[in-house]
């Protein structure tokens, strides 16, 4: 991470259980300012629960997590928007009122709300209980109640569930505006296009373990791989398998599927394969998607 | 404090169940102008207004009036669950209230009610003492005004007592059924279990109720018959003696400040998901 980077949340050795189960073990993880950081993972893996004890609602088990540089303390979430799980608002009061709360909590003005009911498009049913909002109304209220007081940090957990395609696509678009703002996010999702749309970083967990983690292109641009087939696969597959071109090969429906090693081009792998007398008459990249990583990884050992 | 107010003020004024249980807490509590002497004309011998006089009126309907303090202690117990049903402490918390902070909020909107259920008997006594006292002196009216105190600590006590029950249960039914067993069943129990011993007068919704006694009802109608023949009131077990007064209002404030100590060792642990 570069130095100039300031440090939002960096989370060191946390861990939590409930029961028999563990939610989250040792997890670590620094996010620095202007980040858009996806918490990826399937359900159970942990999120939820990251983000609850980030965000003061549950303890930790064991380890410890900064804001701002700072030991955590309730004012510092006043400076963070938050929606956690479903949002949660009194049903029998009126959206106005429920973020007029939501803003004395915050010490701010109440001008504040009409912006942010016209961003979520529910200025019109700012008269209505929180009760009578559908869903995806619910949700996207959520949203805007996180964006009261334009805060510099966004902690939104699965934002788009239960939602329908186009309240999925209005809720990304929010979200999208805020990062482009500058906007340090922190989005848990187990949607994978979501995270790829989104997030310039991300955190795989499973089972309460991160996996893996770093900058979305990153992870994107390991590994190339290439599917190949020549007159005389298996032939090719031993060569190859005695050089030091690939990392792994694989017999897919009568292609040979390689994982190229590190500077590897597919030119290189052609040159070898006419080298060695055969002629590839079938060659395509695949460029490997985040998806099937992200399979890949939370897959059952 | 303010702000923890206004927020408490803008959840309660616009809840239906608070406004409706509250309304009938003041009509309940004022109605009582009207009734007692609606009742009195079918008593003969003595007379009901008797009650109603300076200084007595002041120990008579804090008497009366203390199981609507139970009515508030169920408020308490309403709202608070309501909040863990509502999942809406969560959201308090994540933008940016502390767990402290929510426990004072409810402490406040305790003091609240405990001065406004305080102001009420006072002012419903001060009326029915002013209607009824043949004479009205100064000091004869403000005999026995100390009673008031007592009252805003048995307020005070229900309230952060239902508090309490309801931050342990969370569930309103099981919290309020738990609460009212306590009062008018495990306490009367253990008091009869333990009749023969000191120790029944030192049980918490003990110590409570008997912040605001049974008035000397005996010595006030004596008054007024003029009798000198002295009944002793203790022999015929109408009137328990129990324990000096100060160290029983010593005792319902350690409870309530434990009662307030647990609240928030409770709080402060919870999950709030």
């Amino acid at each position: 991470m570069p130095i100039d980077m300031k440090e939002i949340l960096s989370i060191r050795g946390l861990s939590k259980s409930y029961k028999n189960v563990t939610a989250i073990q040792n997890l670590n993880l620094e996010i620095s300012e202007g980040q858009a950081y996806g918490i990826l993972g399937p359900n159970g893996s942990g999120k939820t629960t990251t983000l609850s004890i980030v965000t003061g609602i549950i303890h930790q088990d064991e380890g410890s997590f900064n804001w701002f540089g700072k030991h955590p303390h309730a004012n510092q979430r006043k400076k963070i928007g938050s929606l956690i799980e479903t949002p949660h608002f009194y049903p029998y009061l009126n959206l106005i009122k429920n973020l007029q709360i939501i803003c004395d909590i915050k010490g701010i003005s109440y001008k504040d709300i009409y912006r942010v009911l016209e961003s979520a498009r529910l200025a019109e049913r700012r008269k209505s209980r929180f009760s009578t909002l559908s869903l995806g109304m619910k949700q996207r209220l959520g949203i805007a109640a996180a964006l009261l007081g334009d805060p510099s940090v966004l902690v939104l957990d699965e934002p788009t569930n239960g939602l329908d395609p186009e309240g999925i696509a209005e809720v990304r678009e929010i979200v999208i505006q805020q990062v482009e703002q500058g906007k340090t996010l922190i989005l848990a999702s187990h949607i994978l296009s979501e995270v790829e749309k989104i997030c310039s970083h991300v955190a795989i967990l499973k089972k309460g373990e991160l996996l893996a983690n770093g900058p979305v292109k990153e992870l994107l641009a390991e590994d190339e791989i290439i599917e190949i087939s020549c007159d005389r696969n298996e032939e090719l597959k031993g060569k190859l398998e005695g050089s030091e071109l690939v990392n792994e090969i694989e017999t897919e429906n009568g292609l040979l599927v390689l994982t190229l090693n590190g500077n590897t081009t597919p030119a290189d792998i052609n040159a070898f394969a006419f080298s060695n007398e055969l002629v590839i008459h079938h060659m395509l990249s695949r460029k490997r998607s985040l998806e099937s990583q992200f399979l890949e990884l939370v897959k059952e050992d | 404090m303010r702000r923890l107010l206004h927020i408490e003020q803008v959840k309660l004024l616009n809840y239906n169940p608070f406004r409706i249980t509250l309304g009938i807490y003041f009509i309940a509590f004022t109605l009582g102008l009207l009734i007692y002497p609606a009742v009195d004309k079918e008593i003969p011998v003595i007379s009901l207004s008797d009650l109603f006089r300076f200084p007595d009126v002041w120990m008579f309907l804090t008497w009366v009036t203390e199981p609507y303090n139970v009515l508030l202690a169920l408020i308490i117990i309403m709202i608070t669950t309501k909040e863990f049903n509502n999942h809406t402490f969560k959201t308090q918390l994540i933008f940016g209230l502390s767990r402290t902070e929510l426990l004072i909020q409810k402490l406040l909107l305790i003091v609240v009610l405990a001065v406004f259920a305080t102001l009420l008997l006072g002012l419903t006594s001060l009326t029915l003492g002013l209607i009824y006292s043949y004479k009205i002196t100064f000091k004869i009216a403000m005999e026995n005004t100390l009673i008031l105190s007592r009252y805003l600590i048995s307020s005070f006590a229900y309230m952060t007592m239902g508090l309490l029950i309801a931050l342990l249960i969370k569930n309103t039914a099981l919290s309020l059924l738990t609460f009212l067993a306590m009062r008018v069943f495990v306490d009367p129990v253990l008091f009869l279990v333990l009749r023969e011993y000191e120790v029944k007068w030192y049980l918490p919704f003990r110590t409570t109720t008997r912040l605001t006694p049974v008035p000397n009802l005996i010595e006030i109608f004596q008054k007024k018959v003029n009798s000198s023949e002295t009944i002793d009131e203790t022999a015929l077990d109408l009137l328990p003696k129990g324990l000096p007064i100060w160290l029983n209002t010593s005792l319902a404030l350690l409870y309530t400040g434990l009662a307030i100590y647990f609240s928030y060792r409770l709080i402060q642990r919870r999950r709030f998901t």
